[in-house]
């Protein structure tokens, strides 16, 4: 009998120890569920029956295909997205490294800069595009004082003013990590290659960029995913002429009330995210 | 030492000029923002002919504003407030319990981080339509509370896990149950972590656009007003509302600091 009942008290710590703090997320977890998990499963749910009977059906995603509108702003939106990216680490990445090697006190005074930048709202620095290139804006006043133009420029309302607030918005996510990454060089590897006599270009292509190309893949990947959903910049630059997808969410949504088109965008969305997303964790790995 | 001199060594001039030029592009928004919202100028002029606070009088003389500041204030507290209860009580479960399936709850936490915030609203405005809350503030409440969500789990865990778990032992050794033990003892040492938490939260609430288009209906907070003003036409109260919120959200990230400072080990990478 006491081997039996020992048995028993064993199991059941057991069990208690395979649960053990369960209880501090169960509230959390049962949160998520209801107002994020649930609502994400119907909008697939949504995406493959049919909006007039609610069967099971591919019809919305044929609709997809026929119209080749949607497929033709998604691509355009990958395209924008990539062109962005490459933008942003093209001027990020030099600003990263110049950075890294300066003095510790200007190092703090722009890092401090950059990060205030990150903290400063999406839709005020969106704004203050508006107020700097808009056709009422600074620039165009000077302009127009100075005679040199009768009428506004259009600088926004097209693809190069949202991707120009875009890589604004995006150079952050960008230039913080790098930095990061590139604070985490040991400086000996360096110091060998430069006893070895090779030059500073030999040394930044050969040693240097290899061990940051990592994290700069990373960060890129980062820009794309978050540049990918972009709605406010595109809103607000794009004056309505240069929908994105999230955009054209929007449409579907609170004007055109085709929630089901909304459904199948946002599942296409999704999973190009979270495919990205793995790869970002896999870079993230490899820069670590 | 010698690294210090590696560091410090000149840089070639086009690497500083394309640096310096790249931090002012990043600036840029905040450093023309800021004057424009004290010019005297009915037009936005620069540099402004003279010095008013006539836009801040605009703002603070205007009902819809002062409503719409009411309505921000008060969402982003109780979003913030839900949350750092919810995330503190999960963070902790994350950190210290042991259960199968960790690793998948612990990403299904992160997950609103990552999936773009238009899918989010989509969904929830379907599901909200649906459950008859689309439009209430109520709505807008949950919504805002599972986007800050990420931040504050991502923050107390970090700040958990710098937590001497020895300490626990020895309170659990004495009788203390698991909760005593995270009320009385973990939670009193990490306030500076969770007012950081909480502040991280208010600001990602009090900022955010998308979801809130979606769902608010007629609710009307700061950002969304602002949105839907400067899509239609640049009128110059805006640049006196950015500027308040650049001030605040400086403010946040100097009080953030200030605490991670204090707490035990916030941890880098926060901001």
């Amino acid at each position: 009998m006491a081997a039996v009942s020992d048995v028993g008290e064993v199991s059941v710590s057991r069990h208690q120890r395979r649960w053990e703090g369960f209880g501090f997320l169960a509230p959390l977890l049962l949160f998520a569920l209801i107002v994020f998990d649930v609502p994400l499963l119907i909008v697939v749910f949504w995406s493959f029956s049919d909006p007039d009977t609610g069967f099971p059906s591919l019809g919305t995603y044929a609709a997809f295909v026929e119209s080749g509108s949607y497929a033709r702003i998604i691509w355009r939106t990958f395209l924008i997205a990539s062109e962005v990216t490459i933008a942003t680490a093209l001027i990020g990445y030099p600003l990263a490294y110049w950075i890294s090697r300066l003095e510790q006190r200007s190092q703090l005074i722009a890092i401090g800069l950059v990060t205030m930048t990150f903290w400063v709202s999406i839709l005020v620095r969106t704004y203050a595009w508006i107020v700097m290139l808009g056709n009422g804006g600074i620039l165009n006043r000077w302009l127009q004082s100075l005679g040199i133009v009768s009428r506004p420029v259009e600088f926004l309302y097209n693809e190069g003013g949202v991707a120009v607030g875009m890589i604004n918005v995006l150079l952050p996510f960008l230039v913080l990590p790098l930095y990061a990454a590139m604070r985490r060089v040991d400086p000996r590897l360096i110091h060998v290659a430069e006893t070895l006599g090779a030059s500073r270009l030999q040394i930044f292509w050969r040693v240097f960029f290899p061990l940051t190309a990592a994290a700069l893949g990373a960060s890129m990947v980062l820009v794309l995913i978050l540049s990918l959903g972009f709605y406010i910049t595109p809103a607000i630059l794009g004056g309505g002429r240069v929908p994105l997808i999230a955009n054209m969410m929007d449409l579907l949504i609170n004007k055109f009330a085709r929630w089901e088109m909304a459904a199948v965008n946002s599942v296409i969305l999704l999973v190009v995210t979270l495919a990205f997303y793995g790869l970002y964790q896999r870079l993230r790995e490899k820069a670590a | 030492m010698s690294a210090a001199t590696h560091v410090s060594r000149r840089q070639p001039l086009w690497l500083t000029s394309l640096g310096l030029a790249t931090l002012l592009f990043m600036c840029l928004p905040v450093m023309i923002v800021v004057p424009m919202s004290f010019s005297s100028a009915q037009s936005l002029e620069f540099p402004p002919p003279g010095l008013s606070l006539r836009w801040y009088a605009a703002f603070f003389g205007n009902e819809v504003w002062a409503q719409a500041g009411v309505n921000s204030l008060l969402l982003a507290t109780l979003a913030s407030t839900i949350a750092l209860v919810l995330g503190t009580l999960a963070a902790y479960g994350l950190v210290r319990g042991a259960f199968p399936g960790k690793a998948l709850i612990e990403a299904n936490f992160m997950a609103p981080m990552i999936v773009p915030s238009i899918i989010t609203a989509v969904a929830l405005f379907i599901v909200f339509a649906k459950l008859r809350i689309l439009g209430t503030f109520f709505g807008l409440v949950l919504g805002h509370t599972i986007l800050v969500i990420p931040y504050v789990v991502l923050i107390m865990q970090v700040a958990i896990r710098a937590f001497d778990v020895r300490i626990e032992h020895v309170a659990a050794t004495l009788g203390a149950s698991r909760m005593l033990i995270l009320c009385r003892i973990v939670l009193p040492n990490l306030l500076p972590s969770a007012a950081a938490a909480w502040i991280f939260a208010f600001v990602i609430s009090f900022d955010e656009v998308v979801v809130t288009l979606f769902l608010a209906g007629t609710n009307m907070t700061v950002p969304k007003r602002m949105f839907n003003e400067l899509i239609m036409q640049i009128n110059p109260t805006i640049t006196a509302v950015a500027t308040l919120l650049i001030g605040f959200n400086i403010l946040a990230l100097v009080l953030i600091l200030a605490l991670s400072r204090r707490g035990t080990h916030l941890g880098r990478g926060i901001v």
